[in-house]
């Protein structure tokens, strides 16, 4: 069985004349099993409250842990912490899901309106579909994502079109593409950070 | 392509688009399913909205994810435990060596690029911090470069950048102590950054949090302070943990106390003190106890001050650093002002002034000299404030200081010269050089 990693070494740091004083370790530590049984349930309920796909557990589960044990028994209450660090890394999850869903869109968009093998007929029902799309959106997404997609500008070109500086153009193109993808999938796999 | 995505049947199956989802499918099948979705399909838009109830999301089993844990921490527990018995050994071996030599060897000994080593320089910058705010700027830049060579495949970027942040934010808060504040406001910004990077441990943002609210303090921004102090006990509430509530309450009486709020100032460092561990950060607790008696002592209530001072005083000295200890000595001169012992007053003064001044802290024995000034002031000593006031004002006028402040200071001077300072003139030039940029003089203003 392993305790939570003990104390703090003693910080005679970088000797002089005064040293600093030792941190006192902190009270005794519980073990780590131990805590990690005792609140499996509640760390089971964190993962299907957020739909974690278990596959995905793993490594969420496995960082929480290894942040502990690299933060050397300077965690005074293990298990609320684990709880309340586990619960960031489930919203992180789906922040960093839903970035990476957005750019697959904007990828794929992007792919298909490329494809110069498409037929022309296709590519206008494909042209189409999109505009049919993006006339769902809000007027700024709108003329951003059609600067994008149907003139093919580049995010600096669509900054100096819209009048945004370069610095936050891709905050701004971003937040149109959450609100593409939105749109294209629904609301579900927004909310599920919540 | 396009072709054979439109071919690829009325619905992607839900496998394919759990994958799309999750970033598990390729960018050739992602094409289809984005190909298909922009078409409108009602059925696959229901069906992603629902994602639980996909069939593959079925795997909400976790028990297996747990049995992988234990193995993988059992693995690493043991590494971190090696590294952190070494970081020891490593941190004695660079001690004993200059700056430069220090710089040296962190930058061309991998030895040095360990977690464990950089824990303990950060560590031990916030314990210069008090003492030795010089030693601390270096020991963070030192701890700030092992942070940034750190192996982020051995330790995880997201872990590294919690640590990088980490020290960015201690270098932050000694230039903060040095009262460089345009450097300490860009290093808080990289602290911020790399944290959006990071894992998320919310002890790592209250870390930041608690030291940028005292650099907001500092420069005078105290409902931004308050605000992010308030974030800190929320997160300190939710990781049950009350010695970081105490510390975000002690540091909300610092400030307090420096946003001229005596009485509110008071009440925080007694309910702070109430609720941190005193052997785990034994200078916080002598610093929450010195501003409390300094506190009490500018209220005028100084027997309680006296009394406190009493109680405290076994901690200063086991604490046994020699600014403490000077502390001491100038608090206690006032609390004699204060209680009209002129006499002794003035002896504990004149000893915490020349122990100042040993040190090359010029400024802060400037500051001393007011209270010296106020004695002189009370016997009229005409000839010792003139003397006073040519040693003295050369030195505020090199800072960089209000228009207030230097009006005040105009007025004392020439007061000086002609020995008419009246108490009433001191304390307009102390209170003028308290607003002026919050000089800390007598004050900790040293991290928590």
């Amino acid at each position: 069985m392993r305790s939570l990693p003990a104390t703090k070494p003693a910080r005679r740091a970088l000797a002089g004349q005064d040293e600093p004083a030792a941190t006192a370790p902190l009270a005794e530590e519980p073990v780590l099993e131990e805590v990690l049984v005792r609140i499996e349930p509640k760390l089971k309920r964190i993962l299907f409250r957020h739909r974690i796909p278990a596959q995905d557990a793993d490594d969420l589960l496995q960082e929480t842990m290894l942040i502990l044990v690299s933060k050397a028994g300077s965690i005074r209450n293990p298990e609320a912490w684990i709880l309340a660090t586990l619960t960031n890394r489930c919203i992180i999850y789906w922040r960093r899901q839903r970035s990476r869903l957005w750019d697959q869109v904007d990828t794929a968009i992007l792919e298909l309106l490329a494809d110069a093998e498409v037929p022309a007929q296709e590519r206008e029902e494909l042209r189409f579909d999109l505009e049919a799309l993006l006339s769902e959106l809000p007027e700024r997404c709108r003329s951003l994502l059609s600067l994008r997609y149907g003139l093919g500008c580049s995010a600096a070109e669509t900054a100096e079109r819209m009048g945004y500086c370069k610095s936050s153009i891709r905050k701004v193109t971003h937040r149109c593409l959450a609100a593409l993808t939105q749109r294209l999938l629904g609301a579900g796999f927004q909310a599920n950070e919540s | 392509m396009y072709q054979e995505s439109r071919k690829m049947g009325d619905h992607p199956s839900s496998g394919l688009l759990f994958d799309f989802l999750f970033g598990r499918s390729t960018r050739h099948r992602n094409r289809q399913v984005v190909r298909h979705l922009l078409d409108g399909c009602a059925v696959c838009a229901a069906a992603v909205d629902g994602v639980p109830s996909l069939p593959r999301a079925q795997t909400f089993d976790y028990a297996a994810a747990f049995g992988r844990v234990e193995r993988a921490v059992e693995e690493r527990h043991h590494d971190f435990a090696v590294e952190r018995a070494e970081a020891a050994e490593r941190l004695r071996e660079i001690a004993v060596q200059p700056f430069y030599r220090q710089w040296i060897m962190v930058t061309e000994s991998a030895h040095f690029r360990t977690w464990g080593f950089c824990v303990l320089l950060l560590d031990a910058c916030r314990e210069w911090g008090f003492q030795d705010p010089p030693r601390a700027l270096h020991t963070a830049r030192l701890g700030l470069e092992i942070a940034d060579r750190l192996d982020r495949e051995r330790y995880g970027a997201a872990r590294v950048n919690d640590l990088r942040a980490r020290a960015w934010a201690t270098l932050a808060n000694a230039e903060r102590i040095l009262n460089d504040f345009r450097a300490a406001e860009k290093s808080f910004g990289r602290a911020e950054r790399l944290l959006k990077e990071g894992t998320g441990d919310p002890l790592e943002a209250a870390f930041y949090l608690l030291l940028k609210a005292s650099l907001c303090g500092h420069q005078q921004r105290f409902s931004e302070a308050f605000r992010l102090l308030d974030r800190v006990q929320r997160t300190a509430r939710r990781c049950g943990d009350l010695h970081l509530c105490g510390k975000a309450l002690i540091t909300r009486g610092f400030l307090a106390g420096m946003a001229h709020e005596p009485e509110l100032s008071l009440q925080l460092l007694r309910e702070g003190l109430g609720l941190v561990d005193p052997g785990a950060e034994p200078r916080l607790v002598v610093a929450a106890c010195h501003n409390l008696i300094l506190g009490l002592t500018e209220s005028g209530r100084h027997q309680e001050a006296r009394e406190l001072l009493e109680d405290s005083r076994p901690l200063y000295q086991r604490l046994g650093d020699s600014m403490n200890l000077i502390r001491l000595t100038w608090i206690e001169g006032k609390i004699a002002l204060g209680c009209a012992e002129l006499g002794r007053a003035e002896a504990l003064l004149l000893e915490a002034r020349s122990e100042l001044t040993e040190r090359g802290l010029a400024y802060d024995a400037a500051l001393l000299c007011l209270d010296l000034a106020r004695l002189y002031a009370r016997q009229g000593r005409g000839a010792e404030m003139r003397r006073l006031a040519e040693e003295i004002l050369p030195i505020f006028q090199a800072r960089e200081i209000g228009r207030e402040a230097v009006s005040a200071l105009i007025v004392f001077q020439k007061a000086a010269a002609m020995e008419t300072v009246t108490l009433g003139i001191v304390q307009e030039l102390s209170d003028s050089l308290q607003e002026s940029r919050a000089v800390p003089g007598l004050r900790f203003r040293e991290s928590l």
